[in-house]
């Protein structure tokens, strides 16, 4: 899970273009959206587009999302536990 | 306020009900609904949603599915027998894109096949085929664009200096909008179901809706239907979601209201924007309820019917609004199962019979762009018999003076333009991403490609360091092309990933209007968001929609142009790229405020005709400034600006302007200096503005002696396919 949210720290900065944000700077229990990052609902459904295409995990609706995307570690245990065999 | 009257002397419709305003009636009725399954392009199957697609097929060797449905409405609406319209104005946000994504994803890069790209060209392939000599307008602002072109039109028309409008929307389905709404978790893969517990977004649509609009100094019989108002207003709050208050919303039917001189209680059916998003309808709803706190007019949203067409939805809305009015019956929201107790509405169920003088009609779009419009039966005014002439003399609106200037080249910012500009030296060239964003944190900028960047940036510059009561209240923006970056980066990333997988934020950005949306926030400007996209002429139009529509408050507003060079697509769209050695782009702002007295130079629109099929345009437009000895009076230069692609025909306009009104002084061609993009005349404006300044223009721009202007203006002539005549001056001459 560690490497996962190592990779996502890296993935949401570049498609975030977050150029002012290092990955260290985001903790795995920091809130993410609404946080210091600055991220917004635009921004969700852009992740959301990022881990369906990365790790075929389909984020739709927005209880769910609120839920996953409440911090890294959510979001990557999200992935581990719905990713479909084979992604990682 | 003018005694000129706007009638609705016809009307055209094509839907996915069908074409014909009367087939369309009937359907609307019966609770037919036109959404149904996408054929036109094939999509996975998981990525199916229901559509509003009109059945109609067109010959591929013809113009865009868009052009279609417009000219097919158009037709319907238009009175051949009293020959063609004056002016032409469409709202339009994506013009021929149903084509260009085609032949993008097939890789068929050939330019003559992208003729038809442009959001303007809707427009223009109408004014051809109609003849109209007049304005073309193409007014860009995403889901409200038809009725904003019929606000335009009803401003047009109260000026007196225009008879009769064609006006309206179309709209095709194309991918763009279909996998950007997608994107944007937008779309109810049921169906869209306005006003409902279940909404869960809207359907994407096609079709067009026109009107013929006809001005009249006479008092009409009540059994005239009229355009009676329309209001203008912008969110201000983000590039997607509305106003949770529906602040914008509840201005824009005000502001509708007060337009037609009318009070809440006199409207009896309100026809909501009502998408079907949860926010649009909640937001909708109220600033609904704040407006119609007494009185509850009946209340419907026909988006369930017919799909949300988009930048078309406004306008075929208009004509529904008008059948309401003429019928008495108010139709019902299709899709409508449970009503949603959170709106605090009692949407109609069945259409339902009732006697309706009057309709307001909501759209509302991207950018938070806000129009409303009143439909009605004219009203008798008070101490005026039917039948009675009025005086149709109309003050024309106060002239624009300008407190603040910016501009982009290749040559840099502002100060650097100016100054290669007046020693005669070339500001062609694209300025560096870094140097464009320079005013703009790392932060604000991140979402934002280059023309948004360069929208923001002169924004900015324009405005100085105005206090707050000095920021502008309402945005102008004209660009040719939009934001291609973003439509070449979705795009992209959707035939990348089999289309399956697009970015939200490149959907939003591409929209036309999405630049000056964004300068709302920044300044929080609430008024008129205007985009406007008729090629090398939208700053000019920017700066007649503003003339027309900004109020007569304190608040300054900005009028402006810009476009951005793109390595793939602009030599595609824009012929006179392809011309140009250089790859240029730019742009120039202008805040302004309407005044005769103040120090700053005025700005007055003063000539839009159709170049192409009108042998006068050229002594029209020597009648129109007034004739030799005025023009001699009151311009001591002309800017020239001549699109690389139509330089021949802009040429001779040039000589026969220089030899009709015998002028002497000099002609500054100044796309040479600043290269081929679409909005030169923007930076041309600016640099005008500028010069007024010194009162000189230096031997080194008039490649003869120095010229001293005496107090007198620039003219700046757009020429080509259209031509333009802008006046900048300082007030003293008397133009």
């Amino acid at each position: 899970m560690a490497n996962l949210i190592d990779e996502l720290r890296i993935k949401i900065i570049d498609t975030l273009k977050l150029e002012d944000v290092s990955p260290e700077d985001m903790g795995e229990e920091d809130q993410l959206v609404g946080g210091e990052l600055g991220l917004d609902s635009i921004d969700v459904l852009e992740m959301v587009i990022m881990i369906e295409k990365d790790y075929s995990v389909k984020i739709d609706n927005k209880k769910l999302g609120a839920r996953v995307f409440a911090n890294l570690k959510t979001l990557a245990a999200h992935i581990e536990e719905t990713a479909p065999e084979g992604v990682f | 306020m003018t005694d000129i009257r706007v009638l609705i002397t016809g009307m055209g419709l094509i839907t996915p009900l069908g074409s014909g305003v009367d087939r369309n009636w009937t359907a609307l009725l019966k609770g037919k609904t036109g959404i149904g399954v996408l054929t036109l392009f094939p999509t996975a199957n998981d990525l199916s949603f229901p559509v509003g697609q009109v059945t109609k097929s067109f010959p591929p060797e013809g113009p865009p599915r868009t052009h279609q449905l417009a000219l097919m409405a158009a037709e319907e609406a238009i009175d051949h027998t009293i020959g063609p319209p004056d002016a032409i104005i469409m709202g339009s946000t994506t013009g021929g894109m149903s084509r260009t994504e085609e032949l993008l994803k097939e890789k068929q890069l050939s330019p003559t096949l992208f003729s038809y790209h442009s959001t303007g060209s809707v427009a223009e392939y109408l004014a051809l085929k109609m003849k109209c000599k007049g304005p073309v307008i193409t007014v860009s602002t995403a889901c409200s664009s038809g009725a904003t072109a019929i606000a335009m039109a009803l401003a047009l028309l109260k000026t007196g200096r225009f008879k009769k409008i064609l006006v309206g929307g179309a709209e095709s389905l194309c991918r763009l909008t279909y996998f950007g709404f997608h994107s944007l978790q937008l779309i109810d893969p049921h169906g869209s179901r306005p006003l409902d517990s279940d909404r869960k977004g809207l359907t994407v649509s096609e079709g067009a809706g026109m009107m013929l609009l006809e001005s009249s100094d006479k008092i009409m019989d009540t059994e005239t239907i009229e355009v009676l108002g329309a209001g203008l207003s912008c969110d201000a709050y983000h590039p997607a979601s509305p106003d949770p208050e529906g602040a914008g919303a509840l201005s824009a039917m005000k502001g509708a209201l007060n337009d037609a001189g009318i009070s809440p209680s006199e409207i009896d059916y309100v026809n909501l924007h009502g998408t079907g998003t949860v926010d649009n309808d909640l937001a909708e709803a109220k600033a609904f309820n704040r407006l119609f706190d007494q009185h509850r007019p009946l209340v419907s949203s026909v988006k369930g019917t017919f799909g949300h067409s988009l930048s078309a939805a406004g306008a075929i809305e208009a004509v529904v609004s008008a059948k309401c009015v003429e019928a008495g019956i108010a139709p019902s929201s299709v899709g409508l199962h449970t009503p949603d107790p959170r709106l605090e509405l009692n949407p109609l169920r069945e259409s339902k019979d009732a006697p309706i003088r009057t309709v307001l009609s909501n759209a509302f779009g991207f950018g938070g762009s806000n129009t409303s419009l009143v439909v009605g039966r004219s009203r008798e005014i008070q101490g005026k018999t039917q039948g009675e002439t009025q005086s149709a003399a109309s003050p024309l609106p106060i002239p624009l003076e300008v407190s603040g200037i910016a501009c982009i080249t290749g040559a840099g910012n502002t100060s650097e333009t100016l100054n290669a500009f007046t020693k005669g030296l070339n500001c062609r060239g694209l300025l560096s991403e870094k140097e464009i964003s320079s005013s703009l944190s790392t932060r604000a900028a991140r979402r934002l490609k280059r023309l948004s960047r360069m929208g923001l940036s002169l924004a900015t510059a324009a405005c100085g360091d105005a206090g707050d009561s000095k920021k502008p209240g309402a945005v102008f923006f004209g660009t040719g092309w939009g934001a291609l970056s973003e439509t070449h980066d979705f795009l992209n990333a959707l035939y990348e990933t089999d289309e399956r997988f697009s970015s939200p934020t490149d959907f939003m950005g591409s929209v036309h209007n999405a630049t000056a949306g964004r300068i709302a926030v920044k300044f929080n400007a609430t008024g008129p968001n205007i985009t406007t996209t008729g090629g090398d002429y939208s700053f000019e139009q920017a700066l007649m929609s503003a003339h027309l529509l900004a109020k007569e408050d304190d608040r300054p507003f900005l009028v402006m142009g810009a476009d951005e060079f793109h390595p793939e697509l602009s030599r595609l769209f824009d012929a006179s790229v392809r011309k140009g050695k250089t790859p240029s782009d730019g742009g120039g702002a202008l805040l302004v405020k309407r005044g005769k007295t103040g120090s700053g130079p005025k700005l007055e629109p003063l000539f839009y005709e159709n170049g192409n099929g009108n042998p006068q345009v050229v002594s029209s437009l020597v009648q129109c400034l007034g004739g030799n000895e005025k023009i001699d009076l009151d311009f001591g230069a002309v800017f020239a600006g001549l699109p690389a692609a139509s330089r021949t025909m802009g040429r001779k306009q040039l000589d026969l302007f220089i030899q009709t009104a015998g002028f002497k002084g000099p002609v500054i061609d100044y796309r040479r200096y600043l290269g081929e993009f679409a909005s030169a005349s923007a930076v041309a404006t600016v640099l005008a503005a500028s010069l007024l300044k010194t009162g000189k223009i230096s031997s080194r721009l008039t490649e003869k002696e120095t010229v001293d202007l005496n107090g007198k203006g620039i003219v700046l002539l757009g020429l080509g396919n259209f031509v333009t005549a802008v006046a900048v001056y300082d007030g003293k001459g008397s133009s």
